[in-house]
């Protein structure tokens, strides 16, 4: 069973465009959406709305930084911080180039920060490479698995 | 000025206190505690005359109180009435008996002196009036030839301020007599005895004698003693001057002597006791009225001073408050201080009004004066003091300077021209004395003569200290409020700087999301329905891309631009080869079709500088370089070292299309493009990134071009710690 991709995104052009590059790089995750940092700490924590999610964390969460609520920073400030979330690959993915945020995000432990390109076959293959590289060295895929549940 | 003067050491050791002697015209007989006598003057007929006397006076003693003479009455010795006059000195008490006069008039000279003089006296305006009025009412009261009103000076030299004078008597009025005259003895004693007569200048003076064997005459201090006979160098004095007989009444302001009323006569003359004690009286209140003259004087000057100061103070706080904005008001600092110039010195800055000295002057004299770290510092004699003031005293002899700052060298200065003035001396002052027989002789020649007071400025009164140092306080007050604005100012740009990094940030992330947006959907579109697509609605959808994809580019490049502003500089050792090496090698990979040929010298400089920054205005010049020379079959790129004074830096030479000479000041400029963009891609903010990045290390950028011969560009950074240390030697 492959682990899920979280993905955390409120911007939903964003949220469209970053479900096709995903569909297009083949990955056989199942992609889960969450709309704000809130419900991507619920969804890890198995808190609210994911109290009764089976076990187990994702892949790898692909957190945009500026949200609603709890924005990516604060997220990733919290899995760090939580001993059986702490090991998740997590990749800012966002549209800010700004030095204080990448420089915040390596301090807080991220594991890669994507700026978002304009270019859309750029961003295509930004993101299957990011989800490939951190679904393949999480757990090689053994079956293609198209699936994307979304909560909203 | 003046050389000391050698009379008053030796008449200080003059024994005028206590000369054993008094003056003929009256006899001396001084009692014990005990009321017995202990001494008596020569010219009584024997001590039995003088205890005679003495016990006529009887039960009147008892009113002596105080320490100057009083006036005991009258009492008859052997037929001849005598006014007799005491006071006490320590246990003693000293009688003084001089023959009864009896006045000529009806009128006894102190009551005409408050029925007449006194209305005149307190009508008078001015000091100067003051002292005419009293130098005529003295010559009325006594009839001496001439009498002078005549006040000191801080150095004791005497001026005459009136003079009252029969026919065949020298005129003295506006004279000055050198403080010599009066040495510093007998000046402390007009102070404590107001009066002294002495009625005939070729007197021989009467020795006191003790009722006991070995008194010693010179033991009584006879001070307060109106017959006390006086220097011998005096009376030569005198009689060098062709006065026989002379009076002089103090005037004493506050605790100090002010001055004298000075009376001289041709001939000896005596005068009765109540006119003594009428003129005593006069000088009495000439000084009450001299005293109170010029306290409204000084009150007045110190309103004046304290209005002018507070005009000064209200336009500069009108200003931009800056201390410099005192020169701008010439007139009202000038009047202020009554000085011929002013100067306000900022650290090295400096600004002047009026006559002053030369700026290097100024500056070396702030530097001396701020060196004493007072608040507030007044000189009339600056060369005695600061020698290079020799240069520039006709400008400044006088200076008066306040500091603003404890810290820095603020000083404002105001500065008093020579004074020059003409001084009609009585006597010339360094001719003083011949000491030939060990004993001093008084000047013979009284002719008038000038000198020229050299070297000194009219002194600042303290008036005028004050105002200065109330000034001080206000500008103070002034620099203080003015930093807190500064303060203030500084707080709201910071509030201001963080705004617009919100800004900046609003447009990193909210402004490139649409354009992602606009691009993206455009593709899917293209990509799904590309083959139903007429060829022109897939023109349109390419340029709707395009126009995306340059509107995120420039909203990068500008972000870019504006973090280069921002971001603190970490300076590190560049080591510029391998920048640009690792750059070729980068734009090769970007473009393999092309053939550039990079000509890269192999002794490209380590700089002091941000690596990134650096590393971003390289990759400018290079890609510059390969973008302009696109169009050529051969492209050539040199970069080369630079190195100059003023550092050290790279060159960039391409053989592209170059530019005309007469845009380079535009071609740094944000968004200034000097060729249409169909033909070379890109936003225009390159070259304004690369100058602010150069200008950010201090360093200077330049550009040299030719249409269609290729360009230069180049840049130099200011030689850094980092270049104290050369490259490693033997590790290449």
């Amino acid at each position: 069973m492959l682990k899920p991709i979280l993905l955390v995104e409120d911007d939903k052009r964003d949220l469209e465009l970053t479900l096709v590059a995903l569909e297009r790089s083949q990955l056989a995750n199942e992609v889960i959406v969450v709309r704000d940092g809130a419900q991507a700490l619920d969804y890890l924590l198995r808190e609210g709305d994911f109290r009764e999610r089976q076990e187990g964390n994702p892949a790898v969460v692909l957190l945009d930084l500026k949200l609603p609520k709890v924005n990516g920073l604060e997220v990733l400030q919290r899995v760090r911080a939580t001993s059986h979330l702490r090991s998740i690959p997590v990749v800012m993915l966002t549209s800010s180039q700004e030095e204080s945020d990448v420089v915040r995000s390596y301090e807080l432990g991220v594991n890669a920060y994507v700026v978002k390109p304009v270019e859309f076959r750029q961003f295509v293959t930004a993101i299957a490479d990011l989800g490939v590289f951190w679904a393949v060295v999480n757990e090689p895929p053994p079956g293609s698995q198209k699936a994307s549940r979304r909560y909203e | 000025m003046n050389a000391p003067l050698p009379d008053l050491a030796l008449c200080a050791s003059e024994p005028i206190r206590v000369p054993g002697a008094i003056q003929p015209h009256g006899r001396m007989a001084v009692l014990g505690p005990d009321g017995a006598l202990v001494a008596w003057s020569a010219n009584w007929a024997g001590a039995d005359a003088a205890r005679r006397a003495a016990g006529l006076v009887g039960a009147r003693l008892a009113a002596l109180d105080g320490e100057g003479p009083a006036a005991l009455g009258r009492v008859d010795v052997d037929g001849a009435p005598l006014d007799v006059l005491g006071h006490r000195s320590g246990a003693l008490v000293l009688l003084e008996f001089e023959p009864a006069v009896d006045e000529a008039g009806t009128q006894a000279p102190i009551y005409s002196l408050a029925r007449h003089f006194l209305p005149l006296l307190q009508r008078a305006g001015s000091v100067a009036e003051l002292a005419d009025l009293a130098a005529r009412e003295i010559k009325r009261l006594t009839g001496f030839g001439r009498t002078l009103v005549y006040r000191f000076d801080e150095e004791g030299h005497g001026e005459v301020l009136a003079e009252c004078i029969d026919p065949g008597y020298d005129s003295y009025q506006g004279h000055r007599f050198p403080g010599a005259d009066v040495p510093a003895q007998a000046r402390e004693l007009y102070r404590l005895n107001h009066i002294r007569l002495i009625p005939d200048a070729s007197y021989r003076p009467v020795p006191l004698l003790g009722v006991e064997a070995g008194w010693e005459p010179a033991s009584l201090d006879l001070s307060h003693a109106h017959l006390r006979s006086v220097s011998p160098v005096h009376l030569e004095y005198m009689r060098n001057m062709r006065t026989l007989a002379s009076m002089s009444v103090s005037i004493v302001v506050g605790d100090r002597l002010w001055g004298l009323i000075s009376c001289h006569d041709h001939a000896p003359r005596q005068l009765p006791f109540q006119t003594r004690a009428a003129c005593e009286h006069l000088g009495r209140l000439l000084s009450l009225q001299i005293g109170a003259k010029e306290d409204n004087a000084e009150v007045a000057q110190r309103l004046e001073l304290r209005r002018l100061t507070l005009q000064l103070v209200a336009q500069l706080a009108d200003s931009d408050a800056t201390l410099q904005q005192l020169a701008g008001e010439p007139g009202l600092l000038l009047h202020m201080a009554r000085a011929g110039g002013a100067a306000v010195v900022l650290n090295d800055d400096c600004w002047t009004a009026g006559e002053t000295p030369e700026r290097e002057q100024i500056a070396a004299l702030a530097h001396w004066i701020a060196g004493k770290g007072v608040e507030t510092w007044a000189c009339d004699r600056l060369v005695q003091e600061f020698p290079p003031a020799a240069a520039f005293r006709e400008r400044a002899c006088g200076v008066l300077a306040v500091s603003i700052s404890q810290v820095h060298r603020h000083l404002v200065l105001w500065f008093r021209p020579e004074l020059v003035r003409t001084i009609r001396w009585a006597g010339d002052p360094r001719k003083e004395a011949t000491v030939g027989d060990g004993r001093i002789h008084p000047r013979r020649s009284f002719a008038s003569w000038q000198q020229q007071l050299r070297g000194r400025s009219l002194p600042w009164s303290p008036a005028e200290l004050a105002a200065a140092g109330e000034l001080r306080h206000a500008l103070i007050g002034i620099v203080l409020r003015r930093a807190e604005e500064l303060a203030e100012v500084a707080t709201e740009l910071g509030r201001v700087n963080k705004e617009l990094e919100a800004f900046s940030y609003t447009v990193s992330h909210d402004l490139r999301a649409p354009m992602r947006h606009i691009a993206g959907y455009v593709d899917l579109v293209q990509d799904m329905e590309g083959k139903q697509l007429s060829e022109r609605s897939m023109r349109y959808l390419s340029h709707v891309k395009e126009a995306a994809a340059y509107a995120g580019h420039l909203v990068d490049a500008l972000l870019d631009f504006s973090r280069m502003g921002r971001s603190a500089l970490k300076r590190k050792r560049v080591d510029t080869h391998v920048l640009v090496e690792e750059l070729v090698a980068e734009l090769a990979r970007q473009e393999p079709a092309r053939a550039i040929e990079w000509q890269v010298a192999g002794d490209l400089p380590v700089l002091w500088g941000d690596p990134f920054l650096l590393q971003v205005a390289l990759r400018n010049l290079l890609g510059n370089a390969a973008k302009y020379t696109r169009t050529r079959s051969r492209a050539l790129v040199r970069v080369r070292a630079v190195r100059g004074p003023e550092g050290e830096g790279i060159e960039v030479e391409d053989n592209g299309v170059g530019f005309q000479q007469k845009y380079v000041g535009k071609l740094f400029g944000v968004f200034q493009r000097l060729h249409q963009t169909e033909d070379f891609e890109g936003t225009g903010i390159g070259l304004a990134s690369v100058r602010r990045i150069v200008e950010r290390h201090g360093g200077t950028v330049w550009a040299r071009g030719e249409p269609d011969q290729g360009a230069v560009f180049g840049f130099s950074l200011p030689a850094g710690k980092g270049d104290a240390k050369p490259r490693e030697q033997g590790e290449d």
